[in-house]
């Protein structure tokens, strides 16, 4: 924000004081538009940007179009997906003072996310469920989606600073659950791990590690 | 609110806000308009000031309406022309009391305020008449601030004494005897500023 745009109270608390600030105000130069719209686009092309770069790099898994047609691993990147729907559309209408939000559409993916886990752990014996959590690329996992989600984030945070959220933290938060959710869905299309123990509990602590961090970011930066 | 005052709101609420094309011409680049805006919103932004943020010194009032006004020319194109404006515009304004009142509750170590107690009482979303606060602080300027406070939470935002006791850290019945006080103190003055 640049000074033009700001200027200051001034404290002799007189009626003059404030019609020299209407004053001032009128001619100032105008902020620059606010296109929520546009955010959730360029964010949506940074995710995809990341996404392809990751692709590339990993390339995707052999069996990708058999992969989406079994309704648990179809899951793996369309649970993601739908997260960043909710999450984005939340993040958009939070983003203007009036704007209002209800919980109950994450609050749906996450039972859905649940449901599949549950579902999982009922085939499985009390031996095989940690190998099944713990899988074996973990490390590379939280890495990449984290890793993936920054570049969407930032820019996204960024640009919501031209608007006006009244719950800043909030805001950062399910940017940044946006963001996170991006980059697990593009993660999915090259990841070969299926059981839902296991992409449930690593791809949800990403999204959530993505989230908290836009939620920290978005308490100092959405601030005004 | 008599039936003559009600039913000049919701005809007021039919017609096009003024206030709403003022701000459509002022984000269309129109400095006058915003001026004539800004000169309009200025007695209910003081108002609701004076009215939500009474635990702030009149200095501190004064710098707050000040710093809504900026706010309001900083986020003037959040507001979207095809929306309502007052949603918009009673948002921004609560948000920078909160914002103000936590400031100085942080300024303030020692006298904790917790906002998030005020929160609800902070914000309305279908504020009285601007003009009916204006009226009764000019009378509520003349007596002590918690005396004043109490009156206006209880006659002008209808709480019960033990909501108010709570924000003053008073017992209940501690409340009720001060509004009786209040009330006195009120009616003494203005009969006697009566001719």
């Amino acid at each position: 924000m640049t000074d033009r745009h700001h200027p200051r109270p001034r404290h002799d608390g007189t009626e003059s004081g404030l019609e020299g600030l209407v004053l001032r105000l009128a001619i100032a130069e105008p902020p620059p538009p606010f296109r929520p719209v546009r955010i959730a686009l360029i964010m949506l092309l940074g995710a995809t940007a990341a996404g392809a770069v990751h692709l590339t790099w990993a390339g995707p898994r052999p069996d990708l179009g058999a992969s989406l047609l079994d309704p648990v691993t179809l899951a793996k990147p369309a649970l993601p997906l739908i997260l960043l729907i909710f999450a984005l559309t939340a993040t958009l209408r939070l983003s203007r003072p009036e704007g209002q939000i209800r919980p109950w559409p994450l609050a749906l993916v996450g039972l859905a996310a649940l449901g599949l886990v549950l579902g999982s752990l009922a085939g499985l014996s009390a031996p095989e469920i940690l190998p099944a959590v713990l899988g074996s690329t973990l490390r590379r996992y939280l890495v990449s989606i984290v890793g993936l989600a920054l570049l969407p984030l930032a820019v996204g945070l960024g640009l919501l600073r031209r608007g006006a959220p009244t719950r800043p933290a909030l805001t950062g938060g399910l940017a940044g659950m946006a963001a996170g959710a991006a980059a697990a869905a593009g993660y999915a299309l090259s990841c070969t791990e299926d059981s839902p123990l296991f992409f449930v509990t690593w791809y949800g602590g990403a999204i959530l590690v993505v989230a908290a961090l836009g939620a920290l970011a978005g308490f100092r930066m959405l601030r005004w | 609110m008599t039936d003559a005052a009600s039913e000049g709101r919701e005809g007021r609420l039919q017609a096009e806000d003024p206030w709403e094309s003022l701000l459509r011409s002022a984000n269309a680049g129109d400095a006058r308009a915003f001026a004539r805006f800004l000169v309009a919103v200025t007695p209910t932004i003081q108002g609701i000031v004076r009215a939500r943020a009474h635990l702030l010194t009149r200095e501190d009032r004064d710098d707050l309406v000040q710093e809504i006004l900026i706010a309001i020319h900083l986020k003037r194109r959040s507001w979207q022309p095809d929306r309502p404006l007052r949603p918009w515009l009673h948002a921004v304004i609560r948000y920078k009391i909160i914002d103000a009142l936590r400031r100085r509750s942080r300024q303030a170590q020692s006298r904790h305020l917790p906002i998030e107690d005020l929160d609800e009482s902070l914000f309305c979303e279908d504020p009285a008449d601007p003009s009916v606060p204006l009226d009764l602080d000019r009378i509520l300027a003349r007596i002590d601030e918690r005396s004043a406070f109490i009156i206006r939470a209880s006659a002008l935002d209808g709480q019960q004494a033990a909501d108010i006791g709570e924000q003053l850290a008073l017992a209940e019945g501690t409340v009720r005897v001060l509004l009786h006080r209040a009330l006195r103190k009120l009616s003494d003055l203005v009969q006697r500023t009566l001719p």
